[in-house]
């Protein structure tokens, strides 16, 4: 039975242990080893969002310790560390003290590897060398391929596969049904059908819907039509109507008000212009796309995104006024 | 860019030179001390304020008395060891034909910066025990601290600023080579502007004669602004949007109060208001964001680099203009405004501080990056935070700062049509509470 004061479905609903995970059977049955073992070599999870790499990780430190394993494990994300420095002090931190009990090691969880860059793997993988005695390291990524080969080599691979239907329905069903939420069977398979087996983004669209009432198919769509922004493409528009000024009060509320990063905007703009919503000719959308990955390289150089960016809605302008005009 | 005419009409010897005659004759007397094989000092340090003649005088020294020069500036690298290789350099170079000696110049000794160029005052006291030639430096401010064991080593040779007739002697000098008309009243106003600066004073009569084909008083007072080092942003920017030359671009950008970094934010704001045609804007904000990327590129590969950026921020930004080919060009008087982007900044820290905690504790609990979280769980966490706020309130024991960004949140994501929508929910829900259904998760938890 779930924690009562869990307020987060996605969280609430985590298995908790590796016997509560109904899916990723292969995966499940390799981990329970290493719990009776005690003893496991450092691991890689491979594999899209929402397929279980986290809930593997934290279930399994969880069928090891017991349920004091905080003291014995370190979370970490790599998005949200600043550099291999930081990383590097917080492990040689935790690894100071060596693990009680029975299990003579303390576990670290890497998650989004794949975002650091190959000479911060480089790092890591000293780092995981240095404290190999007492500490072993579950890395987490989406692509495997960005992973550098020595620390493929040192790692034990998990792939996690996208969850079937069945199983996402079987547990929105079981979460409706336990939170007293009405839910449409069909709306349970459209919410699937969208998330293609990503079981967090499912159950946080589920959520979001039953805040409607009723969970239907409409719900539903309300929900992701809702989750999109609005303020990107009204600001593109009004660039390639020529009102530059406006596009670009628009821009610094999205970047100081809503707290969104410049790389975030430019890769929403990109999806934006290669959509089918704004109507640009097929040509033209070449030409800005080419710009707009010259945009977002510089901003990934260090330059300063709100200048990038205006640059990029001048651009957007000089192409509405060529390509846009009288329609 | 024609050449600059404070270099072409440099004066080639000490006898052109005007209106120093008190230096030129301790210089002089130096000089002849040292060719007699007695030098009463083995360094002078020529200082004064810029444009009063101190390289010109030091080079034309060295022609008079046909001495080899050998010359090291504030653009070269300065430290202990170049200067030591640069001494060995003059000491064990062969000499050519009809030169009887060489003169070392350390031009701008107090532009050493003393970490980057560590040692140098070292290596320069080193040099002038050592040295077998003589050796001239300048300053235009000898008093500064670090040059202090500099002045007891050497003698001091003060250069005056120019007065007027000499000055104007000079420009007039020009205008006749140049075959321009000059206004008596317009020479006057340009060195009156000056203070006493000849390179100035030169570059000023340049900018006018060139810009207006003629040197009137109106021509010299529409382009001659009085002489200041350090502009102020607002006559930085009109000074580099307005410029006719690349480096009157150049030097509207390097010779401000404002950092760079800030000034590129006063650039950022008005380029729109400056240019109207979209094609000038997208042009001067492209080569600014070169200058940005430039910026980046000197933090990490090396401050050599910051140079492109003054270029590219300066005249990219300037010569952006189409406009300003064409003859008929007058520039735009306009109204410049304060960087509303930092006083955004300024004024919402608090509100991306409560954004950055409310992604972290999200995060924390549902084992997301902040920037997923951001991206991938507040589009719907904002849309069943209303029906479950008061457990999630508890929860992750939000501030009240913290509430008022999920609800901006959320009106962000829904736009207009959300906006309506909700409303409408808002109703619906309240009519359900009244009939007394969807209240079933409250009492199931009471």
């Amino acid at each position: 039975m779930p924690a009562e004061e869990e307020v987060l479905w996605a969280e609430k609903y985590r298995p908790k242990s590796l016997d509560e995970i109904v899916n990723q059977k292969d995966i499940v049955e390799r981990l329970k080893k290493f719990v009776k073992e005690k003893n496991m070599p450092h691991l890689l999870f491979a594999g899209p969002p929402g397929t279980g790499k986290t809930t593997a990780a934290l279930a399994l430190v969880h069928d090891l310790y017991g349920d004091n394993y905080r003291q014995y494990f370190l979370e970490l994300n790599a998005s949200d560390e600043r550099g291999i420095d930081v990383i590097r002090n917080k492990v040689k931190e935790f690894a100071r003290t060596v693990a009680g009990g029975n299990v003579p090691f303390k576990v670290v969880l890497l998650d989004e590897a794949d975002n650091m860059t190959a000479d911060a793997q480089q790092a890591l993988r000293r780092t995981m060398e240095l404290y190999t005695e007492t500490t072993r390291f579950i890395l987490a990524c989406n692509y495997l391929s960005k992973i550098i080969e020595p620390i493929q080599s040192r790692t034990a691979l998990f792939r996690f596969y996208p969850l079937k239907k069945e199983d996402v329905v079987a547990r929105l069903q079981y979460i409706c049904k336990n939170e007293s939420v009405e839910c449409d069977q069909k709306a349970l398979e459209t919410i699937y059908d969208i998330t293609q087996g990503d079981m967090r983004k499912s159950i946080n669209i589920l959520q979001a819907s039953s805040a409607y009432g009723k969970v239907t198919v409409e719900a539903v769509y309300k929900v992701l039509g809702l989750a999109q922004p609005k303020e990107i493409r009204e600001m593109i528009n009004l660039a390639l109507q020529g009102n530059f000024l406006k596009a670009r009060d628009k821009l610094r509320e999205l970047l100081v008000n809503y707290g969104l990063s410049g790389e975030d905007i430019v890769k929403q703009i990109h999806r934006e212009i290669t959509g089918n919503e704004i109507n640009i000719p097929d040509d033209v959308k070449v030409l800005l796309v080419d710009y707009i990955g010259e945009v977002e390289f510089r901003i990934m150089e260090g330059a300063d995104d709100e200048i990038q960016l205006s640059a990029l809605l001048a651009k957007l302008a000089i192409y509405g006024n060529k390509y846009l005009k009288g329609k | 860019m024609p050449l600059q005419w404070f270099l072409k009409y440099r004066p080639k010897t000490l006898n052109e030179i005007e209106n120093q005659e008190e230096a030129k004759k301790e210089l002089v007397e130096w000089i002849e001390s040292w060719l007699k094989g007695k030098p009463s000092y083995k360094a002078v340090l020529l200082y004064g304020p810029p444009g009063v003649g101190k390289t010109t005088l030091a080079e034309a020294l060295a022609r008079d008395y046909k001495l080899e020069l050998f010359e090291m500036n504030a653009s070269d690298s300065r430290n202990l060891n170049d200067i030591r290789s640069m001494a060995e350099r003059a000491s064990v170079t062969g000499t050519l034909f009809g030169i009887r000696g060489k003169l070392i110049l350390l031009d701008e000794v107090d532009g050493l910066n003393t970490r980057a160029d560590a040692g140098a005052i070292e290596a320069i006291l080193e040099l002038i025990e050592k040295t077998k030639y003589p050796v001239i430096l300048t300053a235009n401010d000898p008093w500064d601290p670090s040059l202090r064991p500099l002045r007891n080593a050497v003698k001091m040779i003060e250069l005056k600023r120019l007065t007027k007739y000499p000055l104007k002697r000079i420009l007039k000098k020009i205008c006749e080579a140049e075959k321009i008309m000059c206004e008596d009243e317009a020479l006057d106003f340009i060195i009156d502007q000056s203070e006493g600066d000849a390179r100035y004073a030169i570059n000023m009569l340049q900018g006018v004669a060139q810009g207006f084909g003629k040197v009137t008083l109106d021509a010299a007072k529409n382009l001659v602004k009085r002489k200041d080092r350090e502009l102020d942003p607002f006559e930085a920017l009109r000074n580099m949007f307005w410029a006719k030359y690349y480096w009157q671009a150049k030097s509207a950008v390097t010779d401000t109060q404002v950092d760079y970094e800030l000034l590129m934010r006063w650039i950022d704001e008005n380029i729109p208001y400056q240019y109207d045609n979209i094609e000038d804007v997208w042009r001067a904000y492209d080569a600014l964001a070169r200058a940005s990327e430039f910026l980046s590129r000197a933090k990490t590969a090396g401050w050599d680099l910051l140079s492109y950026t003054f270029d590219l921020m300066g005249p990219g930004v300037s010569f952006a203009s189409i406009e300003k080919k064409k003859p008929t060009y007058k520039p735009k008087w306009v109204k410049y405004q304060f960087p509303q982007y930092i006083q955004m900044l300024a004024k919402t820290k608090e509100t991306r501080d409560a954004l950055e905690s409310l992604l972290t504790k999200l995060g924390s609990i549902i084992h997301t990056s902040k920037d997923k979280t951001l991206n991938d769980v507040i589009p719907l966490f904002v849309q069943y935070y209303k029906k479950y706020h008061e457990k999630i309130d508890k929860e992750l024991e939000l501030t009240e700062k913290e509430k008022e960004i999920i609800s901006s949140l959320a009106s962000f994501f829904q736009g207009e049509q959300g906006r309506e929508l909700l409303k409408e929910e808002t109703e619906r829900g309240k009519e359900e509470g009244k009939k007394g259904r969807r209240t079933t998760y409250y009492r199931r938890k009471s």
